[in-house]
C-alpha cells in the first residue's frame, strides 16, 4: 500500500495538479469561475465573514443568549436565517466546505502538519489581530471576499475603495509586528 | 572559514520568516550558509525567491510533511 502511494508520489500529473502550487493565474481563473456558480445557486455573492456572525449568534443562543435586541439581527431577513438554524444555512455549508477543501489540498500534497504555538507574543497577536478583523469585516460589511473580491467583481466603486484601504492597513499592521510582537 | 547558520521560523506566520531571514542574512559574510527552517507554504515560495533576486544559491529540501529547509548561500 505504502509502496503504491510513493509510486503516485512521483508521477508527475499528481505532481503537477497536488504536490505543487498552482500557478496564480490558474487559481484567480478558478476563484472567479467558482465565485459566479456561488452566485448562481445562491443568489448571493460569495462571503465568509457574514457566516461566522450568524455562528457567533447561534453560539450565543445555544448558551442561553439572545441576540433579537441586537441592531444588525433586527431585520426580518436576518432573523429568518436565525431561525431556520445552521444546517439550513447556505453560507455554513460553504465555510465548511473550504475548511474542508483546504485541508484536502495540504493532504494530498503532504504539507498537513500541526504547527506549535512559540510564544505568549504570539498568541496576544493572533488575538488582537483576529479581534481587529471581525470587528472590521462587521462594520465594512464584508472582508477580503466579501467586500473586496465580491465588491469589485460585482463592478462597485466600494470594492476598490475597501482595496486601497485594506493595503493601507496592511503597511500600518506589519510595521506594528515588526516593532511588537517579532 | 565559511560557517552554517540555523534560522528556526517554525511556526511563524508570514512575513515573519522573510524578515527573520533577511535580517540574519546581513550578519553573514560571503560563502556562509543560512538554513531557514519554515513550516509555512507561504514562506517555502517567497523566502527563496527574494533570495535567489538578491543573488544568493538558494535549494529547498522538504524535511518532513509541511516542514521545509531552505538552504541559502550568501553570495
Amino acid at each position: 500500500m505504502k509502496a503504491m502511494f510513493d509510486k503516485l508520489k512521483q508521477n508527475v500529473l499528481y505532481k503537477k495538479w497536488f504536490k505543487d502550487a498552482l500557478p496564480y493565474i490558474t487559481g484567480a481563473v478558478l476563484l472567479s469561475v467558482f465565485q459566479v456558480v456561488t452566485f448562481v445557486t445562491s443568489g448571493n455573492p460569495w462571503g465568509v465573514s457574514g457566516v461566522f456572525a450568524n455562528w457567533g449568534a447561534w453560539l450565543y443562543e445555544l448558551v442561553g443568549g439572545s441576540v433579537d435586541n441586537m441592531y444588525y439581527f433586527s431585520s426580518p431577513g436576518a432573523q429568518a436565517t436565525l431561525d431556520a438554524g445552521i444546517l439550513a444555512h447556505a453560507g455554513t455549508w460553504r465555510n465548511f466546505g473550504i475548511i474542508i477543501g483546504a485541508l484536502f489540498a495540504s493532504l494530498m500534497a503532504s504539507g498537513f502538519k500541526f504547527k506549535k504555538i512559540k510564544s505568549v507574543k504570539q498568541v496576544v497577536a493572533a488575538v488582537i489581530g483576529g479581534l481587529l478583523m471581525g470587528y472590521g469585516a462587521r462594520i465594512a460589511f464584508g472582508c477580503n471576499i466579501g467586500a473586496l473580491f465580491s465588491g469589485i467583481s460585482s463592478l462597485s466603486v466600494s470594492g476598490w475603495l475597501y482595496a486601497v484601504f485594506i493595503f493601507i492597513g496592511a503597511i500600518v499592521g506589519s510595521k506594528l509586528l515588526k516593532k511588537f510582537f517579532m | 572559514m565559511a560557517k552554517e547558520v540555523e534560522l528556526d521560523c517554525m511556526g511563524e506566520a508570514c512575513p515573519v520568516p522573510l524578515i527573520k531571514t533577511e535580517k540574519k542574512l546581513e550578519e553573514l559574510d560571503a560563502g556562509d550558509m543560512l538554513i531557514v527552517q519554515v513550516d509555512h507554504s507561504c514562506a517555502m515560495k517567497n523566502v527563496p525567491e527574494w533570495a535567489r533576486k538578491q543573488g544568493h544559491n538558494v535549494e529547498i529540501e522538504e524535511v518532513d510533511d509541511g516542514e521545509w529547509e531552505i538552504f541559502i548561500e550568501k553570495v
